[in-house]
C-alpha cells in the first residue's frame, strides 16, 4: 500500500521541481520505517515468552540432574552396603577377625551399617527359632521373657514372663493361662540357680499345650463329620463321635493326654456296640494310628482307609 | 531469533525428556532394592543413609557415626544376652526376600550356629501373611544339617522335624539333647579324673562308654553305657545301663561274686541313688580287694 502511495504521491508530485520530489521520498522513507517498526515491535512481544520459556526449561533440567545424582547416591551407597555385609558374613562364617583397614568417615559409616543390618538379622534370627528374648528391665533389677508357640511350623501365641532379679528371683507377673503349673514348673526345675530349665520345662508345656489345641483345631476344621463330644481347656481329654461306614453303629473315641508335655495321647480306648469292630485288626492298626499320629492327620488316614466317614 | 529460540526449546524438552526416563530407571531400580527386607531401614539407619548420600545438613555426619555406633554396641551386646539365655549362639543369618507384595512376604533364611559344641545349619521359607491387624507366620521346606558324625540316634527326630517344619521344636529338642550329653560327659570326665586307675574311656566322653576296670582283676571289666535318647516326638531320655565282661574263668574262681546279676542291680541302684551315686557304688565296689 505504501508502495502505490509512494507512486501517487511522485506521480502527483511529476510536475513540481525537486523540493517536491525530496517530499515524497522522505515521506516513503517514514513510511518503510514505520513498517519496519511495527514489525519489531510484534517480535518483541512473542521474544520474552520464548525466554521465559526457556528458563524453566532450564530450571526444570536442573532439577532433574538433582534428582539423578541422589538416586545415584543411593544405588550406589545401597551396593556398596550388601557388598560390605556379604564381606562381613563370610568374615564371621570363617571366623576371621572383622578387621578394620580404612578409616575415613564415610567407610567408617558404612562397616558400621554392614553391621548393624547383621546384628539386626542375628536377633530376628534368635526371635524366629523360639528365643526367649529377654528384655533387661527395672535398671537390672529384672527380666521379661517371652515364650513363643509354634506347631507343624505355624506360629501361634506367645506367652509373656516377668521376672524379679533382685532382691530374689521370683516371678512377678505373666499372662499364662492358669491351667499350666508356672510355679509348680518353677520349683521342680530350680529356677533361682537355673533358669533355662525352668523356661525349657515351661516353653515344653506351653507348646505341648498349643500343638493340642492347634490339632482340635484342624480336626474340627477337616472333619466335619467327626462329632467332638468332649474337650476341655487343657486339651488334655478329647472325646470323638466316629461314624463307621456301611455299619449301623458308631465308635466312641477317648484320648486321653495326661502327660501335659506332650502333644500325643498317652492313651487311646475305643467304645462301640459292634464289639468285633473294635477289636478287629484294622481298628488295632487305628489304635497304633492315634496314639502316634496327631489326631487331625490320623483321621484323614482313618478316612482314606475307609474305616470312618 | 524466533528460530533459534525454537530450536534450544525443542533442544531443551528433548534433553528433559531423556533425563526423565533415566530417572525412573533409577527410581524402579530403588524401588525393587527396597523389596530386601535387610536394607529397609528405620531410624538411626536412615539418618545414617541421609547422610552418607549427602542429603541432610553438612557436619551432621560425626553426630549420626556416634549414634550409629552407640546402637550398635547396644545391638552387641543384647546379642550376647540372646544368646546366652538361648543356649545357642548364631554366627550367621542370610534373608532373602523373595517374595514382597502387599500383604505377603516370604523370605529365604539361612541360619547357622553352635550348640554347645554341635554346629549346625539350618534353611526354611518364611511366609508372613497380613490379615488385618493380625499377621501370621508359616514355615515351610525346612532343611537340617548338623555337623557330627555320632547323632544315630538323632537323625530320625531331624527327619520328622523336616517333614512338620516345627523349627522351634528341633531347636527345644536340640538344646535338651546337647544338655543331656554335656551332664554324660561331665559325670564320665568327673569319675576318670577321681578314680583314674578304675575308670578308662575307651572311645572318648562322647561315645557314651565308661568302661570301669577290676583293680586287680585285669580282663573283667564293667561297661557302663549311657546313650541319649531321642525320640521323633523330641523327647529326649538318658539311658543308662551297665553290661559286664568277665571272663569265665573269673567267674569260676569267685562264683560268690554279683557279677551276674549286676545290670539289675545297677538298675535298682539308679532308681536309689541317681546316676553319680550309682556309678559311684560300683566304683568302690571294685576298689575293694580281691
Amino acid at each position: 500500500m505504501f508502495l502505490a502511495q509512494q507512486r501517487h504521491y511522485s506521480q502527483q508530485n511529476k510536475g513540481k521541481d525537486s523540493r517536491n520530489m525530496e517530499t515524497a521520498s522522505t515521506k516513503a522513507g517514514v513510511l518503510s520505517l514505520l513498517s519496519l517498526l511495527e514489525v519489531q515491535a510484534r517480535s518483541r512481544r512473542t521474544q520474552p515468552q520464548q525466554q521465559s520459556r526457556v528458563k524453566e526449561l532450564k530450571a526444570k533440567i536442573e532439577a532433574l540432574k538433582v534428582q539423578k545424582q541422589q538416586l545415584e547416591a543411593e544405588i550406589e551407597t545401597h551396593q556398596n552396603l550388601q557388598k560390605l555385609r556379604s564381606s562381613l558374613d563370610k568374615q564371621c562364617a570363617d571366623e576371621e577377625d572383622v578387621e578394620m583397614e580404612e578409616v575415613s568417615e564415610n567407610s567408617q559409616l558404612l562397616r558400621l551399617m554392614a553391621r548393624h543390618t547383621q546384628l539386626k538379622d542375628l536377633l530376628h534370627a534368635h526371635h524366629l527359632i523360639g528365643g526367649y528374648d529377654v528384655i533387661k528391665t527395672r535398671q537390672g533389677k529384672g527380666v521379661c521373657v517371652s515364650l513363643a508357640t509354634a506347631y507343624e511350623g505355624v506360629y501361634l501365641d506367645t506367652y509373656n514372663l516377668e521376672i524379679d532379679l533382685k532382691p530374689t528371683v521370683k516371678i512377678s507377673r505373666h499372662n499364662i493361662p492358669p491351667f499350666i503349673p508356672v510355679n509348680g514348673l518353677a520349683e521342680e526345675n530350680d529356677m533361682q540357680v537355673n533358669m533355662r530349665a525352668f523356661l525349657d520345662a515351661l516353653s515344653q508345656h506351653l507348646n505341648a499345650f498349643a500343638g493340642r489345641k492347634q490339632q482340635l483345631k484342624l480336626l474340627k476344621e477337616q472333619h466335619k463329620s467327626v462329632e467332638v463330644m468332649e474337650s476341655n481347656v487343657l486339651c488334655s481329654i478329647l472325646v470323638l463321635m466316629f461314624k463307621v461306614p456301611r455299619a449301623k453303629t458308631a465308635v466312641l473315641c477317648t484320648l486321653d493326654y495326661t502327660d501335659h508335655s506332650r502333644c500325643l495321647p498317652t492313651r487311646v480306648h475305643f467304645e462301640c456296640e459292634d464289639k468285633q469292630l473294635s477289636d478287629s485288626d484294622q481298628w488295632k492298626k487305628n489304635h497304633s494310628l492315634l496314639m502316634e499320629t496327631p489326631v487331625h492327620k490320623a483321621l484323614t488316614a482313618m478316612k482314606n482307609m475307609g474305616d470312618i466317614v | 531469533m524466533s528460530e533459534e529460540n525454537m530450536e534450544e526449546v525443542q533442544m531443551l524438552e528433548a534433553q528433559i525428556e531423556h533425563l526423565q526416563a533415566e530417572v525412573e530407571a533409577l527410581q524402579r531400580q530403588q524401588q525393587s532394592n527396597q523389596k530386601d527386607i535387610t536394607f529397609q531401614f528405620r531410624g538411626q539407619m536412615q539418618d545414617a543413609i541421609a547422610s552418607l548420600c549427602g542429603r541432610g545438613p553438612g557436619g551432621e555426619k560425626e553426630r549420626v557415626l556416634s549414634s550409629l555406633k552407640e546402637e550398635v554396641e547396644e545391638m552387641e551386646e543384647d546379642l550376647r544376652r540372646q544368646a546366652q539365655m538361648n543356649g545357642i549362639s548364631l554366627n550367621g543369618c542370610n534373608a532373602r526376600t523373595l517374595r514382597s507384595s502387599g500383604s505377603k512376604v516370604v523370605q529365604q533364611l539361612c541360619l547357622s550356629g553352635r550348640c554347645s559344641e554341635l554346629d549346625f545349619q539350618v534353611e526354611f521359607k518364611l511366609s508372613e501373611v497380613k490379615e488385618g491387624q493380625k499377621s501370621q507366620r508359616t514355615i515351610s521346606d525346612l532343611n537340617v544339617v548338623l555337623d557330627s558324625n555320632d547323632l544315630e540316634n538323632f537323625s530320625s527326630f531331624v527327619s520328622s522335624v523336616e517333614e512338620s517344619c516345627d523349627l522351634l521344636l528341633f531347636f527345644r529338642t536340640l538344646r535338651t539333647f546337647t544338655d543331656r550329653c554335656d551332664d554324660r560327659n561331665r559325670t564320665f570326665q568327673h569319675f576318670q579324673q577321681k578314680y583314674p586307675s578304675i575308670v578308662s574311656l575307651p572311645g572318648g566322653c562322647r561315645s557314651g562308654v565308661m568302661a570301669l576296670n577290676h583293680a586287680e582283676l585285669s580282663g573283667c571289666v564293667l561297661l557302663v553305657r549311657w546313650s541319649v535318647d531321642v525320640s521323633t516326638e523330641g523327647g529326649v531320655s538318658p539311658n543308662i545301663e551297665v553290661l559286664t565282661k568277665i571272663p569265665d574263668q573269673a567267674l569260676k574262681l569267685f562264683p560268690s561274686w554279683p557279677f551276674g546279676g549286676a545290670a539289675e542291680a545297677f538298675q535298682s541302684l539308679l532308681r536309689i541313688l541317681g546316676v553319680e551315686g550309682a556309678v559311684e557304688s560300683i566304683i568302690l565296689i571294685l576298689q575293694q580287694e580281691v
